[in-house]
């Protein structure tokens, strides 16, 4: 009985994790709350065999109706499970538009706003109160060991915050502010000039974009200051600083090798001058010795000689 | 006595005893001169210890010299000793009037004494927490200040050409600044030269060091460092904290400053060697403390450096003291940064945090930890045998304060060529850190969005460079930079150690074995090659730090804990005790540490923990002084005027006897009387003549000896009257009556010993019916030591 009852939940957690897994790009909306709801039930029995409450669940073929027999406190209600549903939705909105945002980092500008539903979504069960008088907070977020909704969202929140997006919204996430908007067009003109230029000899390029480009520098760090940077910012500043000082080559040269090495060697020449000078000029400083009066005791010294042989 | 009309001034006096004295240059010496059959014994008695290594012409010549008495001079070396320091009092004088005083002194008198004691700890540890904050708060902004500067110099340069410019500017603004630092340390107080901590050594050893622990020592010591890290010179402030700590504790313990003429009326009780020394110790620890952020290290830096004398009180306040320091540095610094009440920052140098999985270390380590322990014994003994033969020179050549400050700007001047050439040929270049480690990042010429990796180890204050190569990521620096950054500043730490300037040791030793130990584990993690993440260059380099440090400086429990304490991890305890063991152990066997070192070239005359090893068949009637200038019970004062003012003998304690004999026989000991005392006694006139005609006669007390001290005036300031040079002084209340006394016989190790032990400044030889044959002073004892070939002497010498 038990082998028989391992191998089957190890079948059916293989199952529904190809399901997943294959599914996981284009969920349909109706699928995702009774995935959502099946695995932690699942995990739980094959986890804890013990647990009497998941016990009936294990012996049963057929796991996904078996919540049903659940009584009815136990079970979320209509609304949860609609909210629930929507926030699936918005969920794989987001995750849509980050993953083809992530080279070249476009994260902030492009998923704004689907982040910004997420967050109402999320919001809503977390702290919202529904008809009847219900809270989803409690029975989605925080019944289980798993807390899936939470993790789920945390994670993007905390991708969200490693990029830094705030900085670059406005209150409230409505819009891109001013000065990313400015930042962007500086960084298009500039990347226009080394369009311009990037045939042929490059030294062309680092002379007609110069301007262009330390303007672009100092806004950049003017807003590295002013605390205004989000990851795409910083990611496409550093992509046109590869491209102006790697592909095109216009760093400072080391041109002034012979200059340095001639002061260097003159400053480290200046200390053996001195020390020459000063040991052959400076007075020797002596000492003068003292003899200190010792007792006149006249066996004493034979005595010592006697012990030193 | 108010009609005294003819009134002789010493000095002639002194001129005329000179003459008398010619040709008779002792130590000890005396009243009349000596027969020549005793000269020609001493003479020959002068070269015991060295019978076995100087060859019979030699002993002849400078025997025929001291026949002369002509002095011989030689230069400067490390076997001598100095005639200009002497012992401190730390033997308890229990006379008459101190006796009295206990007797007058309530139960309640006593308690308010052992308060006072925690008030003045306190206060100690308060002041040199504040103190420690000013330096770093200076030395943070004023450094702020010029690598600004410097790096908008060489931004500017770097785009139009002409960094030789920089170059020039970064040396010209280094060289002003350490010139500053090296002025007032040459021109104004050579004490405050160097760490201070050999000096401190001195002092809780028991040796007077002129100067050391005055308000002025410690004013130019605070602006000296500031100078010299500012100047961008390869040194620390910690070191100079552990002096600051111990002035702070001399003048407040003492409620008053000599200096600034101002007396407290306080803490009167304290005015005396023996309390002072122990206040002296809590200041040391304190300043340890607030150095590293470590209270133990600091209790245990005092126990290991200094007190012999030791208890479980002291201990207690000690440790009081350093906690306050740390809390009051921790404290003032939290506003500073702008998080008041934040109380985790402590020490000036903060290593970081140690947490985390990289960090920890394994079993199969321990052999790698001992072998870079090794190294690091290695490497400090190459570093101190340097230093020795610079200090050397120095001493014997550049001993002009004009020449101390030209050579301090002539490091600094080379230090920034040195730094500025590492980083102009360096093609290290990292990418910028998302939360800026890196405060003053050079870009020179990598990439945009990259800086100059070897800017980040020379172009930044040398704590700084210490953290970021302990907690920057792997890969941070590649090898060949960590490799010449290593050599480059090994002989720049080496050469800045004894300047004219106030500056530690401790953080250029940390950098060195931090850049060597990051290196090594950059190695280790090539070697096994598999990627695994066992050899963090962290790690590698608070052990190689570790290791140079215990190599150059050969400290062995504080510095253990010290380190522990500014990691702040426990577990790190073992791997870092066994890697100080091995330095200790392999450093030792090339050369000194570098404290003893500079203690040796000063020629102080320092007492180990043990006597030479050799010696036991030196026995106290060889090694004393003899024959000794003895008093009577009840002395004619132009006695001991002459005595006292005699340039040729500055013997500073004097057997009280019952009569001295004319021909020179021994008299039986009856006490001990110091110079001070005397002084004292002869300034407030206390003549047995006096007494008896003045009615209203004003008892002296021991406030009378407490006030005079520490600085006691000399003998030519007192003026004595040719009559009243006829009265006579009794001396039996003032005296110690009950000196500490040897027999004869008595092994020069057991000698050593009892002065250790008791703290003891003079010791008196007497034969078996207790007459004074001998007097054994600290000098007596430290000329013996352990050479190469064998028991050697040294010699005493004007300095």
């Amino acid at each position: 009985m038990s082998s028989h009852k391992y191998s089957f939940c190890i079948f059916l957690v293989i199952s529904i994790y190809a399901v997943v897994c294959i599914d996981a790009v284009n969920l349909t909306a109706s699928e995702l709350p009774d995935k959502l709801k099946t695995v932690p039930s699942l995990n739980a029995a094959s986890d804890s065999p013990s647990s009497v409450v998941f016990k009936p669940a294990v012996d049963s073929l057929l796991p996904l109706t078996l919540l049903s027999s659940f009584p009815e406190d136990l079970e979320i209600s209509e609304y949860c499970s609609e909210v629930l549903h929507v926030f699936g939705q918005r969920y794989v909105d987001y995750v849509k538009c980050l993953v083809p945002a992530a080279r070249p980092v476009k994260v902030c500008q492009n998923c704004f706003s689907s982040y910004g539903k997420l967050v109402e979504i999320y919001t809503n069960i977390s702290n919202q109160v529904g008809p009847g008088n219900e809270s989803c907070g409690e029975s989605l977020l925080h019944s289980d060991r798993l807390m899936l909704v939470y993790l789920l969202y945390s994670n993007l929140e905390d991708v969200w915050s490693k990029a830094a997006c705030e900085r670059c919204l406005t209150k409230g996430s409505q819009s891109l502010t001013n000065d990313t908007l400015y930042f962007m067009a500086t960084l298009n003109h500039t990347q226009r000039c080394f369009d311009t230029y990037k045939e042929g000899n490059h030294t062309e390029l680092c002379k007609n974009c110069k301007s262009t480009y330390k303007g672009l520098n100092e806004l950049y760090s003017q807003m590295e200051k002013n605390l205004t940077l989000c990851i795409d910012i910083e990611d496409a500043m550093n992509m046109t600083r590869k491209l102006w000082s790697k592909n095109f080559n216009c760093s400072f040269p080391r041109e002034e090798t012979v200059p340095v090495i001639a002061v260097s060697s003159f400053m480290l020449f200046l200390p053996i001058i001195f020390y020459l000078s000063s040991f052959l000029h400076s007075e020797q400083k002596k000492r003068k010795l003292i003899h200190p009066k010792r007792a006149r005791s006249y066996n004493s010294l034979m005595n010592i000689q006697d012990k030193l042989s | 006595m108010a009609n005294i009309t003819k009134k002789v001034s010493w000095s002639s006096r002194t001129d005329e005893f000179g003459q008398a004295g010619e040709g008779t240059p002792l130590l000890n010496g005396s009243e009349q001169p000596r027969p020549s059959r005793q000269l020609s014994g001493r003479g020959s008695l002068f070269q015991i210890g060295r019978l076995s290594t100087v060859d019979l012409e030699e002993e002849i010549t400078s025997d025929e010299d001291s026949l002369r008495g002509r002095p011989k001079e030689i230069p400067h070396n490390e076997k001598l000793l100095s005639l200009k320091y002497e012992s401190l009092d730390y033997d308890n004088i229990e006379n008459q009037l101190f006796l009295e005083e206990e007797r007058r002194m309530s139960y309640m008198g006593f308690r308010c004494l052992e308060i006072s004691r925690w008030v003045i700890c306190g206060l100690i540890g308060l002041l040199t927490g504040l103190i420690a904050c000013f330096i770093d708060i200076g030395v943070e902004q004023l450094a702020r200040i010029k690598f600004h500067v410097v790096k908008e110099n060489i931004e500017k340069f770097t785009e139009v050409g002409g960094l030789s410019i920089s170059l020039i500017l970064w040396a010209v603004l280094n060289s002003a600044i350490v010139m500053m630092g090296a002025i007032i340390v040459a021109f104004f107080e050579p004490i405050a030269a160097g760490s201070g901590i050999p000096q401190i050594k001195c002092f809780l050893n028991g040796v007077k060091i002129p100067r050391v622990v005055r308000l002025k020592t410690l004013v130019v010591k605070v602006c000296g460092v500031i100078c010299s890290v500012v100047g961008g010179l390869a040194v620390g402030k910690e070191g100079p904290m552990i002096h600051s700590g111990a002035v702070v504790a001399a003048g407040v313990s003492q409620g008053r400053s000599t200096s600034l003429k101002r007396d407290f009326k306080i803490f009167e009780y304290f005015r005396r060697d023996t309390e002072k020394r122990d206040f002296v110790s809590a200041g040391a620890a304190a300043g340890v403390s607030a150095a590293f952020g470590a209270p133990v290290g600091g209790v245990l830096f005092s126990l290991e450096e200094g007190a012999s004398f030791w208890n479980q009180m002291l201990t207690w306040r000690i440790f009081f003291a350093s906690m306050i320091s740390t809390f009051t540095l921790n404290f003032f610094l939290s506003i500073y940064h702008n998080n008041p009440g934040d109380l985790s920052n402590p020490g000036l140098i903060n290593f970081g945090r140690f947490e985390g999985d990289s960090v920890t270390y394994n079993l199969y380590e321990i052999p790698l930890f001992i072998a870079m322990g090794a190294i690091g014994g290695l490497l400090g003994a190459l570093f101190n045998v340097l230093n020795y033969w610079l200090t050397i020179f120095r001493i014997r050549y550049v001993h002009r304060p004009c020449l101390q400050v030209m050579e301090a700007m002539l490091v600094a001047a080379v230090t920034a060529t040195v730094s500025f050439t590492m980083i102009y040929f360096s093609n290290d270049c990292q990418p910028l850190g998302p939360d800026h480690t890196e405060e003053y990042p050079l870009q020179l010429f990598c990439a945009d969005g990259e800086y100059n990796s070897m800017a980040t180890t020379f172009f930044n204050l040398p704590e700084r460079s210490v953290r970021s190569l302990f907690h920057n990521q792997p890969g941070t620096y590649n090898p060949l930079t960590l490799g010449l950054f290593t050599l480059t500043y090994f002989f720049l730490a080496c050469w800045t150690y004894g300047l004219a300037v106030s500056a530690g040791v401790f953080i250029p030793s940390l950098l060195i074995g931090a850049a060597w130990g990051r290196l090594c584990g950059i190695m280790l993690a090539t070697i096994t090659s598999n990627g695994s993440i066992w050899a963090d260059p962290g790690k590698y380099a608070l052990i190689g730090a570790a290791a140079q440090l215990g190599g150059i400086v050969r400290m062995t429990l504080s510095l253990t804990v010290i380190m522990v304490e500014a990691t702040g991890n426990v577990t790190y305890g073992l791997p870092i005790m066994l890697v100080l063991m091995t330095a200790k152990i392999v450093g030792d066997y090339f050369e000194e540490g570098l404290y003893d070192i500079h203690i040796k070239l000063q020629s102080v005359p320092f007492l180990h923990w043990e006597a030479p090893a050799t010696s036991h068949w030196l026995m106290a009637r060889e090694v004393m002084s003899s024959p000794v200038t003895c008093l009577n019970r009840i002395e004619k004062v132009g006695t001991i005027v002459d005595i006292l003012s005699n340039t040729s003998t500055n013997h500073n304690g004097f057997p009280v006897v019952v009569q001295v004999s004319d021909n020179d026989e021994p008299a039986k000991l009856c006490g001990l009387i110091l110079r001070s005392q005397l002084i004292v006694l002869l300034k407030h006139k206390v003549f047995v003549e006096l007494a008896r005609s003045r009615l209203t006669h004003r008892k002296l007390q021991l406030k009378d000896f407490r006030d005079a001290y520490p600085r006691f005036p000399p003998i030519q300031s007192i003026h004595v009257s040719q009559d009243e040079r006829e009265c006579m002084m009794d001396l039996t209340e003032f005296m110690n009556p009950t000196p500490y006394t040897v027999p004869q016989e008595t092994s020069l190790p057991r000698v050593f010993k009892l002065f250790r032990a008791l703290g003891l400044r003079h010791l008196v030889v007497v034969d078996d019916v207790n007459r004074v044959v001998g007097l054994v002073t600290r000098k007596d004892l430290a000329r013996y030591h352990l050479g190469k070939h064998g028991l050697e002497e040294l010699q005493l010498a004007q300095t």
